[in-house]
């Protein structure tokens, strides 16, 4: 779903090698189609979040980058988060927010200290 | 005499009398577990066999021509338990007696009797058949399953009954009618589902549990049943199969108790126990988005792994951006508290939120370095009020949309 500059990715139900192979393609070509600046990703509908789930989020996040946009996390719950802290997963590169307001603010900063990082570098 | 008067009135050659009576004499040798004996009219021994040898150890020249009263106890012959045994016999013409019996060397056993009145053939009294069986042994069996059915009997708190291959009930016993409220009539017959919920019994519990008890031997489970009256109870049961002596299936053994009071009280202590740890494990809400987590007193993994689950669940409810784990309130900082707070961080950092570790002394800073523990990124302030700033400040940032990239710098200085 587009959300202005941004792109909102909803995952749901279970996810299994089949259906991250197609998200991961839909996702790069929508990013790269809409040249979006920024893509949240909602979790909190997924049935269950382990660390084949939390790698599957990490790639994402990454290939997204790639693409020239900043990417976020939204929507863990506090059980999941409970579960991955006590798995060691703790995706330390990955920025998350608590629901899509937020993930857009956040994500909007980024791309202004993008910027200033774009900025400084011509300087 | 009277074994002259068969000769005589048989119409029958001598040789081939003798011939029957070989035949006779050997069969009843033959027969090893009843001792066969003929009495005469007075209750003489006249014919002995040895079988009677075997039970009572008397030889036949010894025995034959004394009273059947040398086997009675003196308290019976006293009584004349002997004479009764002999009319009773010579009036009903059958008559069988059970009760301690002697042997030659003074042991007893426990004797069950057959007297038979003898006729010659023209109808005259002609003494007594007696067949004698020892059964000891049975009776000892007899009694042991007396004690038990009386053992069973007075248990009153635990229901103890026996279930046959299919779960329906063959034996009751008060503790069951206590428990369950129903008389023996009313259950007898009817299959032990009957006491299970709806539910359980759709759901083929029972079943389940008599499989279980099969493959394990034994099988342990709780669970709500149902009494006569409807009202239902936490039932504790142990269900154990009865086998016979080929290992063949042939029912089970069901011992239950009634643990409701005590399901009760284990509720109630858990209840309290939660309550105790909601107490200890306040989250206030100081600002718009900002929770304040004051940690006071020791910090165990229970108590920890609560404020973890309750501080996650107020961020959700709350959507707060940014907590602040306040520990002024901690007497001493160990590795296993900093590891709990840094997973509570991590936790909360998932999920979209920034914490601030507030109320740190210079003692808990050293002993922080000291301990080797590594806060990461995580902000810290002594006094509460710095990390209320610094969180209004964060707040701020994440709400501007970039406007001012200087504040994002600042903030994460």
């Amino acid at each position: 779903m587009r959300m202005g500059q941004d792109l909102l990715v909803t995952l749901h139900g279970d996810l299994d090698d089949r259906t991250v192979e197609s998200i991961e393609q839909n996702v790069t070509s929508e990013v790269a189609r809409t040249r979006a600046r920024g893509t949240l990703i909602d979790v909190s509908g997924l049935d269950v979040v382990d660390s084949f789930v939390a790698q599957v989020l990490a790639r994402l996040v990454r290939m997204i980058r790639l693409l020239g946009a900043e990417a976020a996390i939204v929507g863990i719950r506090p059980a999941v988060a409970i579960t991955l802290v006590e798995l060691g997963i703790s995706m330390p590169d990955v920025t998350t927010a608590l629901n899509a307001e937020q993930g857009m603010a956040r994500l909007r900063r980024m791309r202004a200290d993008g910027m200033r990082i774009d900025h400084d570098n011509h300087c | 005499m009277a074994d002259e008067s068969v000769v005589v009135r048989a119409d029958e050659s001598a040789a081939v009398l003798e011939d029957i009576n070989f035949y006779y004499t050997q069969m009843i040798d033959n027969i090893a577990d009843y001792a066969v004996m003929r009495l005469d009219n007075d209750g003489v021994i006249r014919n002995w066999h040895a079988g009677a040898q075997q039970l009572t150890q008397y030889a036949a020249q010894e025995i034959i021509g004394r009273p059947v009263a040398v086997f009675y106890t003196a308290e019976d012959v006293a009584s004349g338990l002997v004479e009764t045994d002999l009319h009773a016999a010579a009036k009903g013409g059958r008559h069988a007696a059970a009760g301690w019996r002697l042997r030659k060397d003074g042991t007893r056993f426990w004797a069950s009797a057959v007297f038979t009145a003898l006729h010659d053939l023209a109808g005259d009294a002609w003494g007594y058949g007696m067949v004698v069986r020892d059964l000891t042994h049975a009776r000892e069996q007899e009694l042991t399953l007396h004690g038990l059915e009386q053992l069973v009997d007075s248990i009153a708190d635990y229901q103890v009954i026996r279930l046959d291959r299919d779960g329906r009930v063959c034996s009751w016993n008060p503790g069951a009618q206590k428990l369950t409220g129903y008389a023996a009539e009313e259950v007898l017959g009817h299959h032990v589902s009957m006491f299970y919920t709806d539910d359980d019994a759709r759901a083929g519990v029972l079943q389940q549990e008599l499989a279980d008890a099969v493959r394990d031997g034994s099988t342990e489970t709780e669970g709500w049943r149902i009494r006569k009256d409807g009202r239902r109870f936490w039932a504790n049961v142990i269900l154990s199969p009865i086998r016979d002596e080929q290992g063949e299936l042939t029912g089970f053994v069901k011992v239950a108790r009634d643990l409701t009071e005590r399901r009760e009280q284990e509720r109630l202590v858990k209840q309290q126990g939660d309550e105790i740890l909601e107490l200890s494990t306040p989250v206030i809400q100081v600002w718009d988005k900002v929770l304040i987590l004051p940690l006071i007193g020791t910090l165990d993994s229970g108590r920890a792994a609560r404020l973890t689950e309750s501080l996650l669940a107020r961020i959700a409810a709350d959507q707060a951006e940014v907590v602040i784990l306040d520990i002024s309130g901690v007497p001493q900082i160990d590795s296993g508290v900093a590891q709990h707070l840094l997973e509570t961080v991590e936790a909360a950092r998932l999920m979209g939120t920034d914490s601030i570790l507030s109320g740190v002394r210079p003692d808990t800073a050293q002993s922080i370095v000291h301990l080797g523990i590594e806060l990461g990124g995580l902000r810290s302030r002594t006094s509460l009020k710095d990390a209320l700033q610094l969180a209004l400040r964060l707040i701020e940032a994440r709400a501007g949309s970039g406007n001012g990239a200087g504040d994002g710098a600042d903030v994460r200085a």
